[in-house]
Formats: structure tokens, C-alpha cells, sequence
């Protein structure tokens, strides 16, 4: 079973530009259930786009399958009940407590017009902020908090939503070293059990290997190449898709001649 | 979590209470006085046909049933219309400072009212109603007129694209109000006067117009409320868990336009009230539109029967315009409640 099946898709932020200049496209891959994926490429290749494409929150061409359904044809709540995005833009305007912004990741799940949310919803909010350690933080309100704790919270949101399918991008870009390492352990356990398909976007390649068994590297809104990691993390590819020496620059941030 | 919600049910009962001495006191005081016993008892009797005690005075039904009723009610519906779609489209637009003047519904309302009394057109078939029915017509096609241009631009509504046309809008409506204005000058008393706008004169069938709308348009904002919450974080994490952003945009903004149109057609236009009765509400029971939604038509109500109220008995026998009120009082509120009240509304 295939968790993504894409075919010929190009996709851009306004319909009209879609055919004239397409942030991404020729992009034909699949992703199989129960794997974890990890999109790589420079800023501007067209990273977050592709996870917006396959979430189906921007205007697209071609043929996309989610769990094998047609991806245009599902409702924005079909979508959200399979898909869970954490996107690196997430504004705040009004100051909700933290677990009301988590509580609110349960939205696909309820159907009654009126209704708040349930006691299910709630265990599944407390259970998503024990996840990403904020639970201590579930009383406190968004305008407290720290650029890292807020993406603790916006992360335990996503995995509130409860999805076989969970994209990231750029998960732990403000969080402290303890929290990385919680929150990789964490989606590490997470990407292993049954059905469920992991696909990041990350900037630090040494988190991707880690969390990922298939990497996926762009460069101007195209795949450049996607397979295993050794068959990707070749010394000429990386070079092509961000044009410097990454060998080079990987080898000189190692610490462990300090900690010898 | 259990501690916020009842304490915002502590608060929702005070605000019952406040909205009823509001409704109490504006329909008891005034040039001729009467006890809050003696409104009860006028109602009564006006509803069940129970006999008027002795203590009050024959004279006193028709000003409490006919004159003052109606312009209380009228004004605390107006208020609660005004307040909750000012609530729904500053979430909507992700905009603390926006409001459903911001669309144009008022400068467009103006404009049909102000064709109106110019060209002194009359309708046997609308009657009374012809100012507040056109009023209202304008005022929804002028957001309508917004929508489309800004759809047409940019096809994601973003809500920056909805501000700037709904600006540009205001702005040409209100350059050709000014333009009919001039050449029709002789009206342009009358047109200032409504746009000023005014409680005075209203009757039970204005009442019960605003009165419906508001109890539909309220439950129908209340049916939102889980979307409104998530499209206040902007599109991209609505539509994330589930929302169809665009449809509920076009959705709420047009109700919301509906709200505001039936206040503006039938009061004029009366500012403040929508930007800050949200806000006020917002800092006492948080952000949560399970709460914003109804205690906004509430709070927003009552604040608009108190404007009333003292724009009728600040300089009595004479009035003055209840939008400069709204201002007058509405501002140092604000700031109280912004800023000013020390650690119980503390910036959270």
C-alpha cells in the first residue's frame, strides 16, 4: 500500500501561475506506507511546497493519491483525518491557552456543529503534549511562551490530530538540544509502528539520516533524486543540490574530538 | 482548565447581570422617571393585561412601551450585532483592528441612503422601510463587490488582499456619497444626521427585524466557532486540521457583512462598539469563540443601551449622536481594559 502516489504533479500558490511558473514540478514518486521520508535541498528548492502539495493546501496539477484516493476529490476534514502537517508558519494572533491550541488539532474528529470537544479529544491533547514534553505548559497562554516552546506546542497539535500519515517541516529548528533529542527518540519510536509514514523536511542532514530510511533531495522545485541514504548521500550529488562541499563542512562541525 | 471555564461561567452570569440594569435603568430614567417596579409592572400589563398599581402613573405605559422599550431594545440588538460580526472579522482576518466597516458595509449603506433621501425617492409598497432596505442592499453589495475583486486577484482570499480592497471600496463609495452630497446639498442635513446615526423614534417592528436576524446571525457565528478559533492561527494550520478555509471565509464574511448591513440600515452608522466590545471581551474570557460569540452580542449590547442612554441624558432635553458617545466612552474603556486594570486582566 501506498501512503503517497504521485504522478506528473506541479503545484503553485495561485491557480493562474500554475501552468506559467510552478514552484514545483515533474514530481513523480511514491511513498510506501509505514516508511519514513525525509525531503532535502537548499532554501527555496521547493521543500515546503511539496509538503503543502501533498497535504492538498495549495493548487496542483496532476495525480495524487493519498492512501490510494484521489486527493482532489477529498474534503478538506477526509484530508486532515489522513494528513497532519506542521508547517513552519504558524501565526498567532489571540492568546489561547496551550491546551486549547492542542485540542484543537481534533477538529476532523468531531462532526456535531455545536459541540466543543470531547473527553476522547482531551486525553488525545494530553497525551500529544506529554509527547513533545509540554504538558507542563498546558495552563499557560501562546503570548508566554518561548519561539521553542511554542513549536513544542504546535507540534503536539499535529500529533493530536491523530493521523497514519505526519509531515514536518523543520520540526526542531528552535527547540534545545534535550528537547531534539526527546522528540527524535520520540518520532523515531513513532515512525516504526505499523502504518504509520513519517515525511520530514530538514535542514540538519545528520537528523534526517537518523530518522529517515529514504531521503528525497531537491533543487529548483524538482527531485534531483530519491532512494536509500547511502545510494543519496553520494559526495557528487550533494554537491550538485547545494552547490558547496557538504563533506567538507559536515566533517568540520564534528565536536567529538572536544568531548575525547 | 476546569478553573478558567468556571470562572468564565462566573463571569458570563455578571455580564447577565449588567445587561439587565443596562436594560432596566435606560428604560426607567429620563425626562419622566419610573421605578424598576414600576417597568416591571408596565409590562405586565402591557403583556398579560394584569392592572397597573396606583403608584404608577397612566401616563407612564405609553413612554416606557412605546417611546422607550423599542429604542432600548433596538439599541442593544444593534450593539450585539454590531459587536459580534466586529468578533468574527477580526478573526477572520487575523486583525485585531479590523472591523466589518473595514469591508465597506458602512460607507456602502451610506451610499444607498444617501440616494435615497437625495433623489427623495418614496415606496408605498416598503414604506418606512425603503432607507434601511436599500441601506442594506448597498451595504452587502459593496462587501460582495470586495469579495469578488479581491477572489479575482488572489485566488487564496488572503486576508491582507480582503483589507486592502475592502479599503479601497470605503474609500471610492464614500467619494461618491460626497459627490451626491454636493450636488444634492440641500439633503445633506439629513444624510449626516443618519449617518451619525440614532435610536430615537424606533418602533416594536424594528425590534423584532433586528431581533431575529440577531438570534439567527448569532447561532449561525456560534455553528462557526471551532473554525473561527483555528483560522485566527492564519490558513495554513485551518486548513491543516480540517478547515475549508476559503468556503468559511466567504461564508462568515458574508454573514458578518448581513449583521453589520441590518444595524447600519436600520441605526446609521455607529462605530466603536464592533472594534472594541470584541476586545473587552476577548480580555475577560479569553480568546475562545465559545465565549467571544455570545458575550460579545451580550456586553456589546448593553454597552450600546448605556451609549444611548447617555447620549439622551447628557445634555437633556437635547440629544447627541450616539456614535460620538460610543467614542467618547468606548475609548477610555478600551484603554482600561487594554492596559490599565492591573494584575486581574494582566496581559496573559
Amino acid at each position: 500500500m501506498k501512503a503517497f502516489s504521485c504522478e506528473n504533479v506541479k503545484s503553485a500558490y495561485d491557480k493562474k501561475y500554475l501552468d506559467s511558473h510552478p514552484i514545483i514540478s515533474d514530481i513523480t514518486f511514491d511513498i510506501d506506507e509505514g516508511s519514513s521520508v525525509a525531503v532535502l535541498g537548499s532554501n527555496g528548492c521547493g521543500k515546503s511546497t511539496l509538503l503543502r502539495t501533498l497535504a492538498g493546501m495549495i493548487p496542483f496539477s496532476g495525480d495524487i493519491r493519498v492512501g490510494g484516493r484521489e486527493l482532489s476529490r477529498l474534503k478538506r476534514k477526509e484530508i486532515a483525518s489522513s494528513v497532519a502537517l506542521m508547517s513552519q508558519i504558524s501565526q498567532v494572533y489571540f492568546s489561547y491557552s496551550v491546551f486549547d491550541t492542542v485540542l484543537m488539532g481534533r477538529f476532523a474528529h468531531g462532526n456535531d456543529l455545536f459541540g466543543g470537544y470531547n473527553d476522547e479529544d482531551r486525553t488525545a491533547a494530553e497525551e500529544a503534549l506529554k509527547r513533545t514534553g509540554a504538558l507542563h505548559m498546558a495552563d499557560r497562554n501562546l503570548s508566554e511562551l518561548s519561539g521553542g516552546e511554542l513549536q513544542r506546542v504546535f507540534l503536539a497539535r499535529t500529533f493530536a490530530q491523530e493521523t497514519p500519515i505526519l509531515m514536518l517541516d523543520e520540526p526542531m529548528n528552535h527547540l534545545d538540544l534535550k528537547v531534539q533529542a526527546e522528540l527524535s527518540e520520540y518520532l523515531k519510536e513513532w515512525g516504526s509502528e505499523e502504518g504509520h509514514t513519517l515525511i520530514g523536511v530538514y535542514h540538519d542532514i545528520n537528523l534526517a539520516l537518523r530518522l529517515s530510511d529514504t531521503l528525497i533531495l531537491m533543487k529548483n522545485g524538482k527531485i534531483v533524486k530519491k532512494g536509500e541514504k547511502k545510494e543519496i548521500l553520494s559526495y557528487n550529488l550533494l554537491q550538485e543540490v547545494y552547490d558547496f562541499d557538504v563533506y567538507g563542512y559536515l566533517r568540520s562541525l564534528s565536536a567529538s574530538e572536544i568531548f575525547d | 482548565m476546569k478553573r478558567v471555564k468556571d470562572k468564565n461561567r462566573i463571569y458570563a452570569g455578571l455580564a447577565c447581570v449588567f445587561a439587565a440594569f443596562a436594560l432596566v435603568l435606560a428604560v426607567g430614567v429620563g425626562s419622566v422617571s419610573t421605578s424598576p417596579a414600576g417597568v416591571i409592572s408596565v409590562i405586565l400589563n402591557q403583556l398579560f393585561g394584569r392592572e397597573l398599581p396606583e403608584s404608577v402613573d397612566a401616563s407612564i405605559v405609553s413612554i416606557v412601551w412605546e417611546i422607550r422599550m423599542p429604542r432600548v431594545f433596538t439599541a442593544f440588538f444593534a450593539g450585539a450585532l454590531l459587536s459580534v460580526s466586529g468578533a468574527i472579522v477580526q478573526s477572520l482576518l487575523q486583525n485585531p483592528l479590523a472591523s466589518s466597516y473595514t469591508l465597506g458595509v458602512s460607507s456602502g449603506a451610506s451610499l444607498g441612503a444617501g440616494i435615497i433621501i437625495a433623489l427623495e425617492i418614496q415606496s408605498t409598497f416598503l414604506s418606512f422601510l425603503l432607507l434601511p432596505v436599500t441601506g442594506f442592499v448597498f451595504g452587502l453589495g459593496t462587501v460582495l463587490l470586495v469579495i469578488f475583486f479581491s477572489s479575482r486577484l488572489d485566488g487564496n482570499l488572503k486576508s491582507h488582499t480582503i483589507i486592502l480592497f475592502g479599503m479601497i471600496t470605503s474609500l471610492f463609495t464614500n467619494a461618491c456619497l460626497t459627490l451626491v452630497s454636493a450636488i444634492k446639498s440641500k439633503h445633506m442635513q439629513r444624510l449626516i444626521l443618519w449617518q451619525m446615526g440614532s435610536f430615537a423614534g424606533r418602533r416594536w417592528t424594528h425590534v423584532g427585524i433586528l431581533a431575529t436576524i440577531c438570534v439567527i446571525g448569532c447561532i449561525m457565528a456560534f455553528m462557526f466557532h471551532k473554525q473561527l478559533d483555528l483560522m485566527s492561527f492564519g490558513d495554513e494550520t485551518a486548513q491543516g486540521v480540517g478547515v475549508d478555509t476559503k468556503k468559511g471565509r466567504i461564508v462568515l464574511l458574508i454573514l458578518a457583512s448581513i449583521l453589520t448591513g441590518c444595524a447600519v440600515c436600520f441605526t446609521g452608522v455607529i462605530g466603536f462598539i464592533d472594534l472594541a466590545a470584541p476586545h473587552a471581551v476577548r480580555r475577560i474570557f479569553g480568546p475562545s469563540h465559545k465565549y467571544v460569540i455570545p458575550m460579545s452580542g451580550l456586553l456589546g449590547g448593553a454597552f450600546m443601551i448605556l451609549a444611548d442612554f447617555a447620549a439622551r441624558m447628557v445634555l437633556s432635553p437635547q440629544e447627541i449622536p450616539v456614535g460620538a458617545v460610543t467614542a467618547l466612552l468606548g475609548a477610555p474603556f478600551f484603554l482600561w481594559i487594554y492596559f490599565g486594570s492591573g494584575k486581574k486582566y494582566k496581559r496573559k
